[in-house]
Parts: structure tokens; sequence; C-alpha cells
């Protein structure tokens, strides 16, 4: 393995990673309502609400729950009647859940050696970031215990769950974030694994591994998004840091190394500021907005200017820390940056940057006097709104005073490149209560017995019978099986005449080609699929077409296939009318073929092709030609 | 929490062996596998044959009792102490009494077990909704605890004699909190009881209860709240949300509010006038159209808090025997209201009963079904039998209104002949002169 591709020795360090995998399922319906699981373009419905924490007996509010709630937050749902109905809006109890889903949790618990509970619980799981309109997310427990087989060695589950899927983000603002209900609701089995060594490729194996497990069930939905993994990162036996939402399985060990490094860049400054003998952070904060009304940096002007205000919060015996950057990208100051961000600043400026912002080394002396502190002390500016500034400054002076423990435990989010950013507080564990809305199930032997019915072949075993049967290479057959469309493999080659290797290949190829062109993949549809390959298969058109009527469909120029052969203008070419133009080439060029003989063949090859492009295999072309030029 | 709350049976005997209480860590050993977790309740209709086990993650898991081969005790649960997070008490503000019945508008959540409790002192209530201290020095009291499907006439009277003595007592409103299923009943009821009341009287409640995030509950206490202290006018209203979002509350006229919707936000609706006015965070917009009375002086202000339950309200349906309407008649009921079909009907082989039971003293009203419009029993040969009969159209009064009314009126009339004059007579804005155009 790549050990090398971390800091450290990730044995010597206790670095951790436990994977929580969450895969959609190809269900006909929502866990707790029959809405059609399908994405709404158009939502023409909305409506606003705001979410509060809930108390606990204790008088304790979780601490996530506080977070969301101090930040005043207003989330605007938007929606369309055909994807969602009252339960979605929270206006309406939820239905008995789906039995499909519940029973495809249990197959998939099956799957794993998961031992299935005899009563299923519904549990409401404090959410109040707004992805739920209930301000909680339903889940139960249906297996508990159980193992992955990753290689040769084996990885401990330790749940399977299902639950509902949060509604999709549209627009994340300061104050008020925007979701769609289409997907809220769609049901999700969650895999919680064992920790595992956090060496990077192997975690990325592990989930690799866990999403062929589930795709065995035959019952996960295809497309991107579908999966998604959570990551629990901790290193030297301290605090776990929650990593959410990495979207792509490739991403999977670019997030790991990235969380390895900045954890571990945080255990350095932890150091730093332990050596400095520093062992309870103090803070004093004061309002600098008056202090720097004439200021010459540019970014606190222009908020002082537009009303703002800024809070300066002094960290004694800290100068030099904020800026420490033990490894490239990994400062407290960017912990304390994000911060603010998340909570509706832009972000926060500090002593050790103040020449890089603008600031004069009279306005640092100037704010030193304000906050009371000796050049020793770090200062943070906190500008903005002033109903935000007092509750970063709050947050921000936190966050420093827990920089004696290095990593602070906190939930954080997967970004598209790969790294992780400051989310929330993570939640404590007193966020979970029952679902007294739906009764519990009651796990019959009955239910047990038809689950067991349908369990799947090991997808091993699959890869290599399509390997075996269809003489495709391994690699060829694994790639055919993470494509999601093996079933519609096994369909086709068993129903058409084109070679095996050539069906596989287009399932595979043609809907990631136009997938990174940004056509919009729930469009290419398996029956696309089929369709299409059956009239390349018919001869209607070449097989190097199938990829321009799938972009056709894809793009919805086309409805169908026939649409799109009219649309191309892919009137398949007869044989008769083939051999015209072939004869036809070979006429105009005897010349060149008597002079150079079969070299001449790819220039005649390209003249026909000229006509024939799309329209005739380019095989046939080739081998019809070659006989022509024989004569 | 002591006991076994909710288990019996073979679950029970399971638990009493180990000497376990709910709030206990046990292990629960099955077979060759253990699962360790705190015992939580069963809920009463839950079968006798499964434990519940809180796992450390949060969640519930049953666990069958004839897989199980030992249940040890692990350590004792510990009873949990409620400690209010310290707040301001609205001190200076205008007083405003709250008083509960039992619905749970404000409750807090022992994680622990999933049990729900209601806040019952004015520092709970204040550590759940901190923004109540900036509206208003509140003064709870928790009357009944009764399901709003449970409440009768009674509880009606014992509410309406309590907003008298907080009337007394110089509150500036009432906020009562209520189950939602019958609170259209009872805000008629107190609109009767209280006729005349010089402050505000707000019937408050949840559609999705308060020990969720997303609660409406929240909104709909602070919002009426600050109307109990401040608003300019006086009455018996219900106050929920005016529509899906946590934005507006409507403020529906006592007499002519009705639950329209058996699980949304904005299920009551006015029918047949507007709401008279409207809260948000900006503000209270009085609708100048349906102008509330303005508040009065506490003096003089007398409730007349008595119902007589024995009054029926009887949906007409096709085919109804007579026999059916013969036994409601001969029940005991001192008057009836009936959900007539369209214009105010019933069919015509029910007259006869009628008549019989009016001219005995009974009282029989008529209002409609269709919910919108008004009677009018004059267009119809049936109708003008039913008028023979003695039947008192009530013109657009809605039927729940007209049967609190009726109890009003049989309990603070002295004959059958006032109480058919009060039921036609408009006391508290429950029937509008003018139909207006349906919205």
């Amino acid at each position: 393995m790549e050990r090398a591709s971390l800091p450290f020795d990730p044995e010597a360090c206790q670095f951790r990673v436990g994977l929580e995998v969450h895969q959609q399922l190809a269900a006909g319906r929502k866990l707790f309502c029959p809405c059609p699981i399908t994405k709404s373009d158009e939502l023409p419905l909305a409506f606003e609400r705001r979410l509060r924490p809930t108390q606990s007996e204790l008088g304790q509010i979780d601490p996530a729950a506080v977070f969301e709630f101090n930040k005043g937050r207003v989330n605007l749902y938007r929606w369309n009647p055909e994807s969602a109905c009252l339960v979605e809006a929270d206006e309406e109890p939820p239905h008995p859940p789906s039995t499909e889903a519940v029973e495809t949790a249990m197959l998939m618990a099956d799957v794993l050696g998961s031992r299935v509970v005899d009563e299923v619980h519904f549990m409401r799981k404090l959410v109040i970031d707004g992805s739920n309109t209930s301000g909680f997310q339903r889940t139960a427990i249906v297996g508990l215990g159980g193992s992955l087989r990753v290689g040769g060695a084996k990885v401990g589950v330790l749940t399977v769950t299902v639950e509902e899927d949060s509604a999709r983000v549209l627009k994340e603002g300061a104050q008020a974030r925007e979701y769609a209900l289409d997907r809220l609701g769609v049901p999700l089995v969650e895999i919680a694994l064992d920790h595992v060594a956090g060496v990077p490729e192997h975690v990325e194996a592990v989930a690799l591994s866990l999403g062929r497990a589930l795709r065995s069930t035959g019952r996960v939905a295809r497309g991107q998004g579908t999966i998604r993994q959570d990551l629990n990162v901790s290193l030297l036996g301290g605090q776990v840091v929650e990593v959410k939402g990495v979207q792509k399985l490739g991403l999977v060990a670019k997030v790991v190394r990235y969380e390895a490094t900045r954890q571990m860049g945080l255990v350095k400054i932890a150091e730093e500021v332990k050596k400095r003998g520093v062992e309870e952070v103090e803070s004093r904060a004061a309002d600098a907005t008056d202090v720097l009304r004439g200021t010459a940096s540019p970014v606190l002007r222009r908020i002082i200017q537009g009303g703002g205000v800024v809070t300066c919060v002094a960290f004694p015996r800290f100068a030099g820390l904020l800026g420490l950057e033990p490894f490239p990208g990994v400062r407290l100051g960017k912990e304390l940056a994000e911060i603010a961000r998340t909570n509706g600043l832009g972000g926060v400026i500090h002593s050790d940057e103040f020449a890089k912002q603008g600031l004069t080394e009279d306005e640092g002396v100037a704010l030193r006097a304000l906050a009371g502190s000796d050049s020793g002390a770090a200062l943070v500016l906190v500008a903005g709104d002033a109903s935000r500034v007092v509750t970063v400054a709050a947050l921000v002076a936190e966050r420093v005073k827990r920089a004696p423990l290095g990593v602070v435990g906190e939930t954080r989010a997967a970004t598209d490149e790969g790294e992780t950013r400051y989310l929330r507080p993570r939640p404590g564990a007193a966020r979970m209560y029952p679902e007294t809305d739906i009764p519990e199930i009651v796990v019959t032997d009955a239910m047990k017995a038809r689950v067991g019915g349908l369990l799947p072949v090991r997808w091993e075993e699959k890869v290599a019978s399509y390997s075996r049967e269809y003489s495709l290479s391994e690699e060829a057959a694994l790639q055919l099986y993470d494509s999601g469309d093996s079933g519609l493999f096994e369909e086709l080659v068993s129903r058409l005449r084109l070679e095996p290797s050539v069906v596989a290949a287009m399932l595979v190829e043609i809907p990631v080609r136009l997938s990174r062109e940004g056509v919009d993949e729930s469009r290419i549809t398996p029956e696309a699929l089929g369709a299409t390959l059956a009239a390349v298969d018919s001869g209607r058109f070449a097989k190097e077409a199938a990829v321009d009527v799938l972009r056709a469909i894809g793009r919805g120029e086309a409805r169908d296939v026939d649409e799109a052969v009219e649309r191309l203008g892919l009137k398949g070419m007869g044989d008769e009318e083939l051999e015209e133009a072939i004869a036809g080439v070979v006429s105009r060029n005897r010349e060149l073929i008597a002079e150079k003989g079969d070299r001449a063949f790819s220039v005649l090859m390209g003249e026909v092709m000229k006509v024939a492009r799309g329209k005739v295999d380019g095989k046939k072309v080739s081998s019809l030609l070659r006989e022509a030029m024989k004569e | 929490m002591p006991g076994l709350l909710g288990y019996r049976g073979p679950a029970e005997r399971l638990l009493r062996e180990a000497e376990a209480s709910v709030g206990d860590v046990l292990e629960v050993q099955t077979g060759g596998e253990k699962v360790t977790g705190t015992l939580v309740p069963r809920y009463e209709h839950d079968d006798d044959r499964h434990i519940v086990i809180k796992l450390k993650s949060g969640y519930n898991v049953g666990i069958s009792v004839e897989r199980v081969s030992k249940v040890v005790r692990l350590a004792e649960g510990e009873e949990p102490k409620f400690v209010a997070p310290k707040r301001a008490t609205g001190g200076g503000l205008p007083r405003v009494s709250v008083l509960g019945t039992g619905g749970t508008i404000a409750s807090r959540v022992d994680y622990r077990t999933g049990a729900v409790s209601p806040a019952t002192t004015a520092e709970e209530l204040y550590s759940l909704f901190p923004e109540l201290a900036d509206v208003a020095s509140i003064t709870p009291e928790i009357v009944m605890s009764v399901y709003s499907e449970n409440l009768e006439p009674v509880h009606w009277g014992e509410l309406a004699k309590k907003v008298a003595e907080a009337v007394a007592g110089g509150q500036a409103g009432v906020l009562i909190t209520m189950g939602t299923d019958t609170m259209g009943y009872a805000a008629a009821a107190l609109s009767f009881a209280l006729k005349g009341v010089p402050i505000p009287v707000f019937i408050v409640g949840s559609q999705r209860s308060s020990d969720r995030p997303s609660s409406d509950a929240f909104l709909n206490l602070i919002g009426a709240a600050s109307m109990a202290a401040g608003a300019g006018f006086s009455g018996v209203y219900v106050v929920m949300h005016a529509d899906s979002s946590d934005e507006r509350l409507a403020v529906h006229r006592g007499t002519r509010v009705r639950k329209d919707h058996t699980s949304a936000r904005d299920a009551f609706e006015s029918v047949g006038v507007e709401p008279v006015a409207f809260w948000s965070r900006e503000g209270i917009a009085v609708n100048a159209r349906e102008a509330p009375p303005p508040r009065g002086r506490a003096e003089g202000f007398e409730a007349r808090p008595r119902f007589d339950p024995r009054a029926a309200l009887v949906k007409f349906y096709p085919s109804m025997p007579a026999g059916y309407l013969e036994a409601v008649l001969g029940s005991g009921v001192r008057g009836v209201v009936f959900e007539g079909t369209g214009l105010g009907h019933i069919n015509a082989k029910s007259v006869e009963a009628v008549a019989r039971f009016v001219a005995a003293g009974g009282v029989v009203c008529m209002t409609s079904q269709c919910i919108w419009g008004r009677v009018d029993m004059n267009v119809y040969d049936t109708g003008r039998d039913l008028l023979k009969a003695g039947v008192v159209p009530l013109e657009d009064m809605l039927p729940e209104t007209a049967l609190a009314k009726l109890m009003w009126a049989l309990a603070n009339s002295p004959s059958a002949e006032e109480a058919r004059r009060l039921m036609a007579e408009d006391l508290a804005g429950e029937t509008t002169p003018r139909t207006v155009q349906r919205r």
C-alpha cells in the first residue's frame, strides 16, 4: 500500500477510518408515502420553515441543534406534487413504511451476514440543518453485526439501517437555504462498518467492495449520487471527525488523505500551544468598529461603510499560532475562517495576516491597546452584520480554546475537490428518540424466509462468470458489473446477435462518455440503452452511431430511438446501396489501387465511410471493400 | 421512571426475573450474541413477546423473548433530573395567563426513554420558548389534562370560569392551549360563555407536536402571547398558522372557525368571514372589515359558564331510518341540531318525529352540511314542512358552533321558547347577515 501518500505512519498514529455508506434503493415508491421516485425539473410550490431545537428531559439541548438554531436560519422548500405530497411537506404523518424497502434492507443484511433484528423500530434522528422538513431523519436498525470481504480480509459490519433520504439542496445561503422535496423520503440503506486502518487506498477498496456487495441484490438505484459515503476519521485515539457526503467512490482516498493531513497538522499545532505552556486558553473580545473606521484594509472598510461591525478577539500567548502551517494549507486560522463562513460571514482576519489584509502597523497597535493585549497575543477580527458577528466571535473563541486538544470532534462536508470543510459541531448521543407515528415491525419467520429466497449470487462469482461465459476480460467484467447495467447486459446478450464484448463495451462506455459531456444521465435509461443496442443489432445504424442516438435522447432532442434516427438522418444503408458506393469508390481509384495495392485500402476506406458512417458497421464496410479491391 | 412501563406477559416475567426496570442498562444474551443498552418503555398496544433496548448509538431494537437466554442488569438507571436553564422572566411586561388543557403544545423529550412530558411551570415555558420572555409576563396554569376529543361541556365551563378570574385579576390576555380536534367547538362554546369579555382570549394548539423541531407550536404560542399582551381588540379567537409556512398566523373568530384539514398546519379556516387579523413577526394586521371589538373594562363583565350537554348533532344521510332519529330524540336530549342537506333538509319520513319532539318541548335547529352558504327552508316543500314542525333555521351558522350554542342556550334559558329565541339571535358573530363570495 502507498504509505508514502500520508505524511505519517497510519499504524503508529492509530489513524482510523470508519465508513458509512448510504445506498439509494431502486424502489417503486418512497419510504413513508406512495410518491414516485423522480426528479422534478419544475418546482412550482414553496413554503418556508424555521426549525427549533427541542429540549431533552434533562433540560439539555443537543449542541448541533442549538448551533443551527443560533444561525436563525430560514429554510425554503420548493416542490412539485408529481414527486412529493404532504408527508414530505411535514403536513401529514408518515404512512406505514414501504415493505419493499424494509425487505431490501433485510436482504442486504443477509448478504453481509448481519443478524436481522426481531423487531424494527423507527427512530427520529435530529437533523436540523433543514435537509428534512420534520427536523429529524427517520431511521431504523434492521441488522446488527456481520462482515464484509475485502480481498482476503474481513471488515466488521456494525449496523444495517433503512432510512429516508434528505431533501435536495438547491441553494445554500448564509441566512436561508433552499431545498427541493423530490429526493426527500427516497429509501436508503445505510451500512456502518467497523473502523479500518486509515490507509487511503485501502479505505477506498473497502468502499468499493461494499458498493459491489450491495449491488449484488439487484435492488440499488443507478446513476451518480445514488451512493454516498460518510467517513468517521480519527487519529491517536483523539476525537472523531465525521466527514459527510463523499459523492464519488474515486474521491474516498483523496478525502482520507486530506483529512489525515489536516488532523495531524492540528495535532502539531496543539504541540506548539503546549510548548508555550498554555493550558487554558483565555480570550477577550472588544468592539473594534470605531478603531477601524478609517482602516486601510479594503475588506474591513467595505464592511464598516456598509453598516457592519467588527469584533476583535484577543488570545494571549497565541501570536504566530494562527498562521502556523505544519503542512501546506493546514492552519488554525483557516479553521476559524471556515466557522465564520458556515455562519454567514466571509471569513476572519487574524494578526498573523494583518499586513497581507492591508492593516497598518498603527492599526495593529491600536487593536492591541483596545484588547489590552501585548504583542504575544493573537488577534482575530470578526467583521460583518451585527446579528452574526457576536455569535461568530463566540464560536471562534470557543474553537481556539479547544486548540490544545488538537483535533476537535465535528461534522465536516466532503467537497468535490476531495477536501473537507467545517459544517457544524458533532451531534451529541442524545439525538434519537422513537418515531411514535410508525408502529414497530415484527420480523416474522415468513418474512425471513421470503427474503432468504432472494439471496443473490456473490458479486465476485458473478464477475467471474461474466469473464468465463462471455469471454470478457476480468477488467471488462468488473466494469460491466460496476456500471449497474449487468442485468440489462444479460438480457441483451440472450436476445441479440451482437458480440457480448461489444454489448458490454457499449453499456459501460456510452453512459460514462455522455455523463462527462454533461448529458442528463437519468434520461439514459435501461430502456433507451436496450432499444439503441437492438437497433444496432438489426442493422438500422452502425454501432458507432449509438452514442449519437443516446446523446440526442439524453439531451431531450429525441424522445426515443426512432425520433433520434430521424433527427440524425441515420437511415441505414441497404446492402445494395453500400455495394454501389464501394464499386464507385473502387472504380474512381483504379490507378491508386494498381500503384499501391493493399496499401491503398485506408484511403479508399475513408472515402466509403464518408457516406456510410453511422449507417453501416465499419467492419462490414471493410470486408466488402477488401473483396471489391481484389476483383 | 420506575417499574416496567408497558411490559406484560412473558416479556414482563423475563425482566422481573432479572430485576430490571425501565432505564436500567442491560446485557441481553441470545444464543452466542449479546446486545447491551438501556431498557426503554413499551407501548401499551404492542405485543408482550419483545423487549426493547436502546443501543449506545441511540437506536432502539426489539428482541424476541423466545431467543433470550439471559438478561444481566449491568447498571441501574438514573432518574433524569430536569434543570431549567436560567432565563429572564418577562418582568415589567403585560401579564398573560396561559391555561393548559392537556395538548402537548409545550413538552420536553426524554431521549433516554423517548417519553414526552409537558412543561408545567413558567420557568419551563420560558426555557422552551425563550422569546416568550420578550413579549409577556406569563402565568401558566395546567387546568386539566384531557385529550381534545375527550373534552366536554363541563370543561368548557371550567375554562370560562378561569378566564373570568384572569379578567378580574387584571391579566392583559389569556392563552388557552388545547388539542386541535375539538378546538372549533370549544372556541364557539367560550364565545357564548364569555360574551363581552374585555380582553383577548386566544385558543392555540399545534398540528405537529412540540417535541419536534418542525412544530408549529412555537410560532403559534409566541404570536398568540404577543397579541394577548398587545393586541387592541377583545373576544375569543383561534390562533393558528395561516398557511404552510412558519410566517403568518391567522386569528379566527371563535364562532366562525372550523378545522378543515386533518393534519396540515393551516387546518383552521374562517368560514363565511375573513380572519379578524393576521400576525407575523412584523406585527399585527387587523382586518377592518371584520371589526373585532376593542378591549373593554373589567368591571361589569360576567361569564355565563354553564352548559347543558343534553343536546345532539345529527348529520342527515340518504336513507336515514326514522327509527334512528327516534332513538336519538328519545335518548333524553333536550335539543337537536341537524346537519341537513343543501338548503336545510332531512327526509320527509322524519318530519313527523321532529314535530312530536318539538311539541313535547324539544328544541330543533337546522344547519347545512354544505358548510358554505346559508340554509333557506322556504324554497322546497320539505323545508316548509320542517318550519311548520317548529324547526329553527340557523342561517349560515356552522353546525359545530350551533351545537355548542344549543348546549349553552339550554343551560341559560328558563324555557324552550327562550332557548329557541336565543338560537335565532346573533349573539357572538355566529351568523352573518350577508353571504359573501366564497374565497
